[in-house]
């Protein structure tokens, strides 16, 4: 995947999530309308309920779009089937989450070399690569020991390897910072944007936390599933 | 007071409304558990049914008697009663006959009917005769006074469709019998026994019907108040030696002694079911247990104690119990049904005759049923309520990922499941306790104890072993269940433990009931050989007490040339307490044709001697029921000998109604007392000749001349009956198996779900990071086909010790026998992959659980 994109690299038009809780129905996400670049770091802010989980797991492949149009890397997200939905979320984008979500029977190398062992490729051709993002991140020490032997800084850091192992086009991160201490986060913040910088990556963050806002290329707000603030 | 309704209101708010919201698992224990329930209620109130009707039988057949004058094997003479009456220890001594009849109709179901003297057994016995419409008449003088007159119990004249007035022609050995019906019995008292089927006649009638004249089969004795031991010595002092007296709770006592066995292994094994059912209750109260810790810990931090959170979950254990319990009620029902003919059938077909027309509901039964479902849920709930209770109350501010708490040692655990799997074989030497196999049952549980507890090291070994070669051969779909199953624990390892536990017992079934049938069918084509049986009319049924009649026996020689002929004669004993037979046959001509199935003692050396009379050879179940074996002398009184012969060998004999002894019948009447022929076999000497056809010929021959007095079974059908008996005996068993099975079944389909619930942020996960719905679905069906595969080699394998257990432990102190060891490959081959399709299957509902919550879920605010 060339990870130099001009253009949009993220599309969507009208987007719209709806959610149906008993005989209520519940807006995720309302007419939204947006458009990134490619190479981005785009810092997406809003408080409890402003709809920012719900725009990044439509543009993860998650969830699909009540009503809108939305075109990510190429891959228009209504129209895509299972399966391709499946290789998006395999090559196109890498997921970093809010508690880290590593599997807890797992240890760091091969959480980290899960994605691309589901993607179908060898061991021999994973390893090199693992052990590369390892010693980059810091936890080549680390690469036997089970989660529950690690720290919030490292599983975290654990959960970027695992998301950058297939080298995929788009970062999303979902408060990574939000169950780190101040330092850990700063230093994930800083991997975040070096992932931007030095490999090009979009990189789109939700988050509370101000840490990201220095480094940021794009500033959303979001209120009430509705985008308030894009430049 | 206060306490206890603040209790109940937590478990609610807590408890009951969160298993609200999972009605489909909650669901799935309560079926598990009322199947299991159901199953060991009916089963031992079918049994109770038929103790019951036995006991009650004999208790109004006795009625008031204090003692009981018996000649074992024979009749006793009439004329005693004189010499009773006279003694001034003796308040009352009424003769009794009994015998089974019918009516002269093909395909007739016989009854019993009683001879006695209507004024010497009144005080003795409690029965009412229906008030009759003319006040003159005096039913019961008219019994005195006319010949062939007969009183019917209710349920009988509706049977018969006879009214008093009308005519019933019955039929016996000697003679038919065209009685009167002179009268109706009140359904109370007497007319109660056997089901509510009986008959009542004058003694003289009885006699002159069934040729024993001056004969009666015993005399019942009432004492007066003041009579003393001495009396009682004085009173056997007079009998003659031959004659015995017994209290009559002694044929009473001997019968409930051979059904309670039947009863306790009936007992155990539908308490299979229930014990498999218990490891649902685990697994459910142990998902509520973790997958709510953090509400655990907020529980505490606003307040609640340990102990709160302890008998909240044992109170969730109870609560499942109670449910299951009422919800086996209907299940009970239909089932009951089924179990209450084939029970009491098999009672009446291996033990003693039972008829059981209807249930009464025991309370202790169903309070016994109760305390036992509930009871094993609450011990289920009860290790999870205790790693309920050490949840810390800080962790209510935790905002931990769900990972793997640290769990007791697989290795320890499977120390402890080697160390209780070692006791099983000497605690199965232990001899029985009180006429049970208690130490053997122990044995059992131990065995399925050890294994579940080896279930969580065997999963880790065997999933780790074999990982990396699956992510080789199968993909990673299938390492990342190995992964799984591998750390996942005891949660896993107890529906392993309920799935070995379940197929452990059918493993070890099939391989016992095929060694037994096996085993039989062999006895049956070597003992119970001959081409054609002929006994007295309803002989079998009257225990063959009536002599073949001379007329017949003078017949029979006609066909002397075409086929050896073998009378036999079967007396009917007790060596204490326990029933058994003594066979006489012609041995010399009978080891011409078949032989005994031997099991102690050299046949060439014990054969000689046997022909030759010097001693006799026992069953195997006659030698474990009373420690006498090869060397001991056997002693009895036979009618009006004293027999004391050397056992020489030890033979199997699967025979119902107890033991055997074998002894020559010429050397008998020769030695002892001259004894009539009870039954015969027929050996054609042309053994070159069609068989079939010439038994079909020699039985029709014999029906024209003398068909009425005789009935007769060729020998293939009667092989053929045993083997049938045997197969429906056994029915009852492969239904109680099946069920257990079924909840095993459930087991893994509700554990599987839970795994699946549980690790749903897991699962989303997964899909989020690349993996497709195939491959998390194929995970499932790896996982669940660890669990299955490892649970049913290991039940194989606790299958073939527990079929040692059964075989040469349970079923010798149970019944006395043992049989010959084999394993049906072809069953068992055939069986597994069944049982394995059945719980893969069970996977499936927990694979459409995977994706019940969105993967979005996964970026929800916390």
């Amino acid at each position: 995947m060339n990870s130099e994109t001009s253009g949009s690299v993220i599309s969507a038009k009208k987007l719209t999530r709806l959610y149906q809780l008993g005989h209520s129905q519940i807006i995720g996400i309302n007419q939204v309308d947006l458009e990134i670049a490619g190479g981005e770091l785009v810092v997406l802010k809003g408080n409890s309920g402003s709809g920012k989980s719900t725009l990044l797991s439509l543009l993860a492949g998650l969830d699909r779009p009540s009503r809108g149009e939305l075109i990510v890397a190429c891959h228009d997200l209504n129209k895509t089937s299972d399966s391709q939905l499946t290789h998006f979320r395999r090559q196109i984008v890498g997921m970093i989450f809010q508690s880290f979500n590593l599997l807890p029977t797992l240890n760091v190398l091969e959480n980290i070399s899960l994605p691309a062992l589901l993607a179908g490729k060898a061991i021999a051709e994973i390893r090199p690569k693992a052990m590369a993002l390892l010693e980059w991140l810091g936890l080549e020490a680390r690469l036997n020991h089970l989660p529950a032997q690690l720290s919030g800084g490292e599983m975290q850091r654990t959960a970027i390897a695992r998301a950058l192992i297939n080298d995929p086009a788009i970062i999303l991160a979902d408060e990574p910072t939000g169950n780190l201490d101040s330092r850990n986060g700063q230093i994930v913040i800083d991997l975040l944007a070096e992932l931007n910088r030095k490999w090009n990556r979009t990189v789109l963050i939700a988050t509370h936390s101000t840490l990201a806002d220095e480094i940021a290329t794009v500033r959303i707000g979001l209120r009430d599933g509705m985008i308030t603030d894009h430049p | 007071m206060r306490n206890f309704f603040f209790f109940l209101r937590l478990f609610v708010w807590f408890s009951l409304r969160d298993m609200r919201k999972h009605m489909g698992r909650v669901a799935t224990v309560l079926l598990g558990i009322a199947l299991g329930a159901a199953v060991f209620s009916s089963v031992r109130l079918s049994v109770n049914a038929s103790l019951d009707s036995f006991a009650k039988s004999m208790d109004l057949i006795a009625g008031q008697a204090d003692y009981v004058l018996t000649r074992p094997g024979g009749h006793v003479p009439e004329n005693l009663i004189t010499h009773l009456w006279n003694h001034r220890a003796i308040q009352n001594a009424s003769p009794v006959l009994s015998t089974y009849t019918r009516i002269a109709q093909a395909g007739s179901e016989p009854f019993l009917l009683i001879g006695f003297d209507p004024i010497l057994d009144r005080p003795l016995r409690y029965w009412q005769i229906a008030t009759t419409t003319d006040p003159k008449t005096v039913v019961w003088f008219d019994l005195l006074k006319e010949p062939d007159t007969i009183i019917l119990s209710e349920p009988l004249t509706r049977l018969l469709n006879r009214k008093p007035g009308d005519r019933l022609l019955l039929e016996h050995v000697h003679r038919r019998s065209n009685f009167k019906i002179i009268g109706k019995l009140e359904p109370e008292g007497l007319a109660l026994a056997e089901g509510g089927r009986i008959a009542l006649t004058d003694i003289a009638t009885f006699q002159e019907f069934t040729g024993l004249f001056g004969k009666v089969d015993r005399i019942d004795l009432k004492l007066k108040p003041f009579a003393t031991a001495r009396d009682l010595a004085d009173i056997r002092q007079m009998l003659p030696e031959s004659i015995q007296l017994n209290p009559p709770t002694a044929t009473r006592e001997s019968g409930q002694m051979m059904i309670r066995a039947y009863q306790l292994n009936l007992s155990i094994l539908s308490f299979a079911s229930l014990f498999v059912g218990m490891f649902l209750v685990y697994s459910l109260v142990a998902l509520n247990a973790a997958s709510r810790r953090h509400e655990l810990a907020i529980l505490r931090s606003t307040g609640a104690s340990a102990y709160h959170v302890f008998f909240i979950f044992l109170a969730e254990g109870a609560f499942l119990g109670i449910a299951g319990w009422l919800a086996a009620i209907p299940i009970g029902h239909f089932l009951i049904k089924y179990l209450l003919h084939g029970v009491s059938q098999t009672i009446s077909t291996l033990f003693v005759r039972v008829r059981v027309d209807a249930l009464s509901l025991s309370v202790f039964e169903i309070g016994f049923s109760f305390v036992v479902t509930v009871g094993i849920s609450i011990l289920a709930a009860y290790q999870p309520a205790r790693e309920a209770m050490r949840v810390p109350p800080k962790e209510a501010l935790e905002i931990a990922q769900l990972g793997m708490r640290p769990r007791k040692s697989p290795r320890q655990l499977a120390l402890g499941g080697l160390f209780c799997i070692l006791l099983v074989l000497p605690l199965s030497w232990l001899p029985a306790v009180l006429g049970m196999p208690l130490p053997g049952y122990v044995s059992v549980l131990l065995l399925f104890v050890g294994f579940s507890l080896l279930a969580p090291w065997a999963l880790q070994r065997i999933s780790h072993r074999f990982s990396s070669v699956l992510r080789r051969r199968a993909g990673i779909p299938a390492y990342l269940a190995s992964r799984y199953v591998r750390d996942s624990g005891t949660r896993t390892a107890v529906s392993v433990g309920a799935l070995i536990t379940a197929v452990a017992i059918f493993a070890a079934l099939v391989i016992m009931i095929y060694s037994f049938r096996q085993t039989v069918e062999y006895w049956t084509y070597e003992t119970i050989k001959g081409d054609l049986f002929l006994t007295s009319k309803m002989g079998e049924i009257n225990r063959f007490r009536y002599a073949i009649p001379q007329q017949v026996i003078d017949n029979l020689q006609d066909y002397k040339s075409e086929v050896d002929i073998l009378p036999n004669r079967r007396f009917f004993l007790n060596y204490g307490k326990f029933p058994y037979e003594f066979e006489l046959l012609d041995i010399q001509r009978f080891m011409q044709y078949a032989s005994f199935f031997w099991l102690k003692g050299d046949p060439h050396k014990i054969g000689p001697m046997l022909k030759g009379g010097e001693g006799v050879i026992v069953s195997e179940v006659f030698s474990n029921r009373t420690g006498l074996t090869v060397g001991d002398v056997f002693e009895a009184q036979i009618e009006e000998s004293y027999v004391e012969l050397p056992i020489l060998g030890i033979v199997r004999d699967y025979r119902t109604q107890g033991g055997v002894v074998f002894y020559s019948m010429p050397h008998f009447n020769a030695q002892y007392h001259q004894t009539y022929w009870g039954g015969v076999r027929f050996f054609f000497k042309d053994r070159s000749q069609d068989l079939d056809l010439a038994v079909a010929k020699l039985r029709n021959e014999i029906i024209d001349r003398m068909g009425d007095k005789v009935d007769m079974y060729s020998g293939k059908g009667l092989r053929g009956a045993v083997l049938r008996i045997f197969d429906e005996t056994f029915a009852v068993t492969t239904v109680l198996l099946l069920i257990a099975l079924v909840i095993a079944a459930l087991g893994i389909a509700t554990t599987l779900t839970v795994m699946v619930l549980e690790r749903s942020q897991q699962l989303n996960t997964l899909f989020a990071v690349g993996a497709s719905f195939r491959q998390i679905r194929t995970m499932i069906f790896w996982e669940a086909g660890f669990m299955v595969v490892i649970g049913e080699l290991a039940g194989v394998v606790c299958g073939f010790l527990l079929s040692y257990l059964l075989v040469y432990v349970i079923n010798r102190q149970s019944f006395g026998w043992t049989f010959l060891y084999g394993v049906d490959w072809g069953s068992l081959g055939l069986s597994i992959p069944l049982i394995m399709i059945t719980a893969l299957a069970a996977a499936l509902p927990a694979v459409k659980m995977v994706f019940r919550q969105p993967p979005a879920t996964l970026l929800r605010e916390r």
